[in-house]
């Protein structure tokens, strides 16, 4: 379980005045729920990820996991970046056998491992293959494996699609949501499509920018596992999209 | 081969110059290309002239990799943390616009005319790219590459040999390049400034002793050293860098 309480981040601008980015953020994921995190551009929805993931400090308030708080990075919060962040002088059987190695587990075990997540995300045949030599679609999928290698307990993914043409996006949502449905993790999932946080989530947080905040959260009662062409066809999804949209333009309105 | 053919032409036209030159001008100190050529076989079957060729490698060896191994270290040093970025970066910018060749009287008073001397010299006129190319590198490696490595688990000296080393590669070797040819010009201009021996020695010594062919052919001997010294490096940048986009490119980056 994530517990965040009165979180808030200040950063120094180079003219050295106080930037609020975000204030006062309240937050309780339970374990094994999907929640995305949509809002406008410069709201705070990657500082807030990446203070979850202990990459960069909190000037405020604590962020607590399973009661303990986080002071740094740590292999039990996998982090999932819109720019793939592979290690692009590794292969791809490497990169995701990267975090095993680190483990302690021996180079066969490692491998071992690796293949299978290579197959769960349909690269087998791209082992041996170096990350420049891979689509953009390929190169989050071996993100994706790699972060599931090392087995997380919660997944922090920040735009992660954000970067795909719409077809290889639709893909990648669908085989998320199968590799969520099997393994249960703990998911944090900052995008700007409405339509894919409500498609995903359990929850939807809506943020509000000057400073960041979190103005609504809207809970996504539709029955798992989805199929998004059914979905295309329920009024209630149609009308969460409508709903979310309409909220962040008065928010968006209100802030101009 | 049609690969090499502007390398072939340019050589050729290189050596045409030459001989014009020979011809239009009638010095003594300037031979044609022919008898300089004539003049290789003679001496790199000297003993003498190969133990030059040896010494002089041996001490470039030793200053370009004191210079290698200190410049990554420190240029990633200075590209990971802005500490040590801000105090080294206006030592860096000090040192910069000397002519390290010319610090060469210097080191001789301190350590005499030996091997010392030299090595330190060619240390100091090739580091400096090294550390600039090692520090930009280091700079520009991805935030979020590093984050990735620390997430599973790595602490900060992992991370800096494990994934800012790796990740810096291709622009480090531009540096490491550069850094190279550095080397083999401080090498001979140490030579040539201290002289025991070495090819720089040789050539000034063909010189005073007025035997031009043969001091043209140390000059094609540096030449091909150069040259040869710049294949080996490719080849070798080519091997590490396989995974890079910049694999290819070969960047001819000069001072
Ligand atoms: N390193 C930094 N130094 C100073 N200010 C920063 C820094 N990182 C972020 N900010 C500021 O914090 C605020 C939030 O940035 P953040 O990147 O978290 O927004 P975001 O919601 O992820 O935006 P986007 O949707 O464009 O990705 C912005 O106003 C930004 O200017
Ligand atoms: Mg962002």
């Amino acid at each position: 379980m994530i517990a965040i309480e009165h979180l808030s981040k200040r950063f120094k601008t180079a003219a050295g005045k106080d930037h609020l980015a975000l204030s006062d953020i309240n937050l309780e994921l339970q374990s094994g729920e999907f929640v995305s995190i949509i809002g406008p551009s410069g709201c705070g929805k990657s500082t807030l990820l990446y203070m979850i993931g202990g990459f960069v400090p909190a000037s405020d308030g604590k962020i607590l996991i399973d009661g303990r708080p986080v002071t740094g990075p740590g292999p039990d919060r996998g982090p999932v970046f819109q720019e793939f962040a592979l290690f692009a002088w590794k292969t791809v059987l490497q990169n995701i056998a990267y975090g095993l190695r680190l483990q302690g587990k021996s180079k066969p075990e490692a491998e071992e491992r690796a293949r299978v997540l290579l197959r769960m995300v349909g690269l087998e045949r791209f082992a041996n293959f170096y990350p420049k030599e891979l689509s953009g679609g390929m190169k989050q999928r071996v993100a994706i494996a790699r972060t599931l290698a090392y087995n997380p307990e919660i997944l922090l993914m920040d735009e992660p699609f954000g970067a795909l043409d719409a077809h290889t996006r639709t893909h990648l949502q669908r085989d998320l949501l199968r590799i969520w449905e099997e393994h249960r993790k703990t998911v944090l999932f900052v995008t700007h499509s409405v339509e894919e946080a409500v498609y995903l989530s359990d929850r939807v947080i809506v943020m509000a920018a000057g400073p960041g905040r979190i103005a609504r959260i809207i809970p996504i009662e539709l029955e798992r596992p989805r199929q998004r062409s059914e979905l295309m066809f329920d009024r209630r999804y149609q009308e969460y999209i409508t709903e979310i949209e309409g909220m962040i333009d008065a928010f968006e309105a209100a802030a101009a | 081969m049609s690969r090499h053919l502007p390398s072939i032409c340019a050589g050729l036209v290189l050596l045409l110059m030459w001989q014009l030159a020979h011809l239009s001008f009638g010095l003594s100190g300037l031979p044609g290309p022919m008898a300089a050529f004539a003049a290789l076989p003679e001496l790199i079957s000297d003993a003498d002239a190969l133990y030059d060729i040896g010494q002089s490698l041996q001490r470039m060896a030793a200053g370009y990799l004191l210079a290698a191994a200190f410049g990554i270290s420190f240029g990633l040093l200075m590209g990971t943390s802005p500490l040590a970025e801000r105090l080294l970066n206006p030592l860096i910018m000090m040192i910069y616009p000397i002519p390290k060749a010319a610090l060469m009287p210097i080191l001789m008073i301190w350590l005499g005319i030996g091997d010392m001397s030299k090595i330190l010299v060619i240390f100091l006129g090739s580091s400096l790219p090294i550390i600039y190319h090692s520090w930009q590198g280091g700079r520009s490696v991805s935030q979020i590459v590093v984050w990735s490595a620390a997430a599973m688990g790595m602490n900060r000296a992992q991370r800096l040999f494990r994934i800012v080393l790796p990740a810096a590669l291709p622009e480090i070797f531009i540096g490491l390049r550069t850094g190279l040819i550095l080397a083999l010009i401080t090498m001979v201009v140490s030579e040539i400034v201290a002289r025991s021996n070495g090819i720089g020695n040789l050539l000034f010594n063909s010189m005073d002793m007025a035997l031009y062919d043969r001091m043209f052919a140390a000059i094609i001997i540096i030449a091909a050293m150069g040259y040869a010294l710049d294949l080996i490096f490719e080849a070798i940048r080519r091997r590490f860098l396989r995974w890079s986009d910049q694999q290819d490119q070969i960047q001819v980056a000069v001072g």
